[in-house]
């Protein structure tokens, strides 16, 4: 008889009617969970450098724990080994001593309280582990191709049984702290995964060899791991597609072996997941469409018989819920999803759609926990600041004010729902027929910019629900702002662009990027933007997929400065991919009509042939501060307005001053 | 044949770029090799100091046919600065050379440096990078001041290494 841990009734709930296959229980070993929704373990850099818990990761996967609304809510990958080898992010929680029990009780108490089903994974890093000490551990000593990882050092035999050994006793304390299921990772180049793949598994030995020898470290932990838990589900993630074709790593094929011998060896459920950190193909970022890689779960359904999960770009309930309807998934994990939103299921299951803030599949998250950097994301600034109520829930204010908030794009509106729904009076004033500032053009560039717009709309319906006023086409003027007269003025009407100390900027040939995304102005075949920032890389990328022939002229020392790396090398594959030149670290000196004049930062010139120059270049808005300030009013100024940077920094802007005015 | 001045001006500049960048690796792999082969006794420091002074004496004696004190003492200091700046803006440094406030002074700014990003990559503490350049700048000026019989000094004010935004040093007559 399987067993429930908490009773749920979605009967009532209008996301049950509109996604049955999402909310049906489904049965993991002896568990019964009530829905097929998952937290998938994320790391989150929370914890102290220690291993030990703390109160910001508890109240981080409390917030994710309401989400599931009854699911499984997956911790964070444990690191099991003493020696701190397989530790690979600083804030990783630890689980190599009885010592650290306490704190993940704490983790599988909270998870309960909110009636879910609490999940731990186990995770030894492998080659890419390490963070804290020099070497890495893996199956062989393969050279490591990202700078970022340690030099790898090959595992003995004992080191082997040392870490089987390390995987039970780590399952035994999870077990004693509370946890429901417990989950083997193996995935993305983490310790299992170095032994399963031909990449990097040069042994000889019994662990080596073809891929049953090279999964033989799998099955005999699998089997340790499943004795010690009894009756408690266990599971793993592994590949499906490594995704390392370039250096020789396994085939699909392979993949599906080690499917098939992970269920042999007696797991009850099965992650399917894609690509490795060192694949240099892109998974999960935003230049990959929404439901991309579920052939891979189907895939792995006609290979095994229990329960199949999987998150890697299922972004919305609807990819999910068809696919566990066809028969071709039985498991919506989400790790990006809900860190951009943590209640994001719980708004599908009522019916709130409107309510859920998309995660814009920028990875910032994740370049941020590679650089031992608090999990942060670029568009929910709570996202890690749960644990601080002043900052997560703010109070109602006691000081309510009539505020003019003049510009509707990602800041404006950010700031306007937070404040409106602390009780100020709030007026956004935008002088374009439309709200989302400069998001409305940078939306139309290609590789998924269009999902920009989930922001937006999002922020529309957060305003419209806390009773924000819009005054749409009306531009702010000092006249405007004296009869008004309100308490607050908060300048979030976008940048100015440059004009540039060349000569030639006031040529009719020269266009603002606005213009040119919005499909204004007609451009000749050759283009030169300037500027090297993600406007510049967007409207360039634009560009050349209607044909033309682009250069991008920068004063940046590379391109994409102000993109995270986790995303920056897609765009210059894609740049090239695209035929654009970009030169760097220069600026445009002469326009002529056919051509402008580059000078380099170290002096040297050469022309560029060009019909037309696209102006990204972007400086700080100062129109409307000195009349504000002349009134007395008070003001603050946000978003590109303040200084020009990207979405990320005008909704954290928005929010900030929403929370505290 | 067609000619492209973006593209033979573009290749010859990348290819400056790429020999600037081997000059700055290829120093910090010798270093490498010679404190290997040195041993633990020896201090990092003290092999970087002894090659800057080599470095040094060699750029020196480089300068002193290029040097004309005929043209009179200014004339010849303002050559001195600019022709210690041009072996920096010929590895990839931004360098600036002024008139000083007082006479027979000179100040040199490197507004940006390659020599420090290299130190960083090469995992090598920042303000040996300063001290070398020291070194090298204090050697260059021996030879010089011997040859031509002048007392110049050069002194860091600032230094990018050191977090000060740009090196800053004063080249000036000793007036003790």
């Amino acid at each position: 008889m399987a067993k429930l841990l908490f009773e749920w009734d979605y009967s009532s709930y209008p996301g049950a009617k509109t996604y049955p296959h999402l909310f049906k229980p489904i049965q993991l070993g002896q568990l019964t969970i009530p829905n097929r929704i998952k937290y998938a373990a994320t790391e989150d850099n929370l914890n102290d450098h220690n291993g030990f818990v703390t109160d910001a990761d508890v109240a981080y996967l409390r917030e994710r724990a309401k989400g599931v609304v009854g699911g499984i809510c997956t911790m964070q990958g444990v690191y099991m080994d003493e020696k701190r080898m397989g530790q690979g992010y600083v804030g990783q929680a630890a689980a190599w001593d009885d010592k650290y029990i306490p704190g993940l009780k704490r983790l599988a108490d909270a998870i309960h309280e909110e009636r879910a089903v609490a999940g731990c994974q186990l995770m030894h890093c492998g080659r890419v582990g390490a963070v804290e000490v020099e070497h890495c551990q893996g199956p062989s000593s393969v050279p490591q191709r990202l700078r970022i990882f340690r030099p790898v050092l090959e595992m003995s035999k004992a080191d082997i049984k040392q870490c089987i050994k390390e995987h039970i006793e780590a399952s035994e304390r999870l077990l004693k702290a509370g946890f429901d299921v417990l989950e083997i990772s193996g995935i993305v180049g983490y310790l299992l995964s170095n032994f399963v793949s031909s990449y990097t598994n040069r042994r000889t030995d019994e662990y080596g060899g073809d891929i049953r020898g090279r999964m033989r470290f799998v099955v005999e932990l699998i089997q340790e791991v499943k004795k010690t838990c009894g009756d408690v589900p266990v599971g793993i993630r592994l590949c499906a597609e490594e995704l390392l074709d370039d250096v020789k790593g396994n085939t699909h094929e392979e993949s599906m072996i080690t499917y098939e011998m992970a269920e042999e060896a007696g797991i009850d459920f099965m992650s399917v997941t894609a690509g490795w950190q060192e694949s240099i193909v892109p998974v999960i970022s935003r230049d990959v469409p929404m439901g991309s890689w579920i052939h891979l779960a189907k895939r792995a359904k006609e290979h095994i018989k229990i329960p199949v999960q999987m998150a890697y770009r299922l972004f919305t309930p609807d990819i999910p819920n068809k696919a566990i309807g066809d028969g071709e998934l039985d498991f919506w994990e989400m790790c990006r999803p809900m860190i951009a939103d943590p209640l994001m299921p719980k708004k599908v299951l009522e019916g709130r759609e409107e309510d859920i803030r998309h995660c814009v599949a920028c990875n910032v998250c994740l370049a941020r926990l590679f650089r031992d950097a608090p999990m942060t994301c670029y568009i929910n600034p709570v996202c890690a600041h749960e644990s601080d109520p002043t900052f997560a829930n703010p109070e109602k204010t006691q000081d309510q004010k009539i505020i003019m908030i003049i510009g509707g794009g990602p800041a404006g509106l950010e700031c306007a729902y937070n404040a409106a729904r602390r009780g100020h009076e709030v007026h956004v004033y935008e002088k374009g027929k439309e709200l989302g500032g400069t998001i409305l053009e940078a939306s139309k560039a290609p590789y998924g910019d269009e999902e920009l717009m989930t922001t937006i709309n999002y922020q529309k319906a957060q305003c419209e629900k806390a009773g924000v006023v819009f005054h749409m086409e009306t531009e702010v003027t000092e006249e405007l702002i004296q009869d008004e007269l309100p308490d607050s003025v908060i300048l979030a009407n976008g940048p100015v662009y440059s004009k540039g100390n060349g000569t030639g900027f006031d040529r009719d040939n020269v266009i603002n990027v606005l213009d040119v995304l919005s499909g204004k102005a007609e451009l000749g075949d050759k283009v030169v933007v300037w500027g090297n920032r993600k406007p510049g890389i967007g409207v360039a990328l634009y560009l050349a997929k209607k044909g033309k022939k682009v250069t991008i002229v920068g004063k940046d020392k590379s391109a994409g400065f102000d993109v995270n790396p986790s995303f920056k090398w897609r765009y210059m594959i894609y740049l090239r991919q695209n035929g654009i030149m970009a030169y760097n670290d220069c600026d445009i000196e002469s326009i002529e009509d056919n051509s402008v004049m580059v000078k380099t930062y170290d002096g040297y010139h050469f022309p560029v042939e060009c019909d037309n120059v696209v102006v990204t270049e972007r400086e700080a808005n100062t129109n409307l501060k000195e009349i504000v300030q002349r009134e007395g009013i008070e003001l603050f100024v946000i978003g590109d307005a303040l200084v020009p940077r990207n979405l990320s920094s005008a909704v954290h802007d928005g929010y900030r001053i929403g929370i505290r005015i | 044949m067609s000619f492209s001045a973006e593209k033979e001006i573009t290749k010859l500049w990348k290819n400056l770029h790429a020999a600037q960048d081997e000059i700055g690796k290829t120093y910090y792999r010798w270093r490498e090799a010679a404190l290997q082969l040195a041993g633990s006794d020896v201090k990092p420091l003290d092999v970087s100091l002894k090659t800057a002074e080599i470095m040094g004496m060699e750029i020196g004696k480089s300068l002193l046919p290029r040097l004309n004190w005929l043209k009179g003492e200014e004339v010849w200091l303002m050559n001195l600065a600019k022709n210690i700046a041009g072996n920096w803006i010929n590895h990839g440094a931004i360098v600036d050379v002024e008139n000083g406030e007082n006479p027979f002074e000179v100040l040199i700014k490197w507004k940006r440096c390659p020599w420090p990003t290299f130190a960083k990559e090469y995992g090598v503490d920042m303000e040996e990078d300063v001290l070398c350049c020291d070194r090298i700048l204090q050697t260059i000026l021996k030879d010089v001041n011997e040859f031509f019989n002048t007392d110049y000094t050069i002194e860091t004010l600032k230094a990018i290494p050191r977090g000060e935004g740009e090196c800053l040093r004063r080249l000036s007559k000793n007036n003790k």
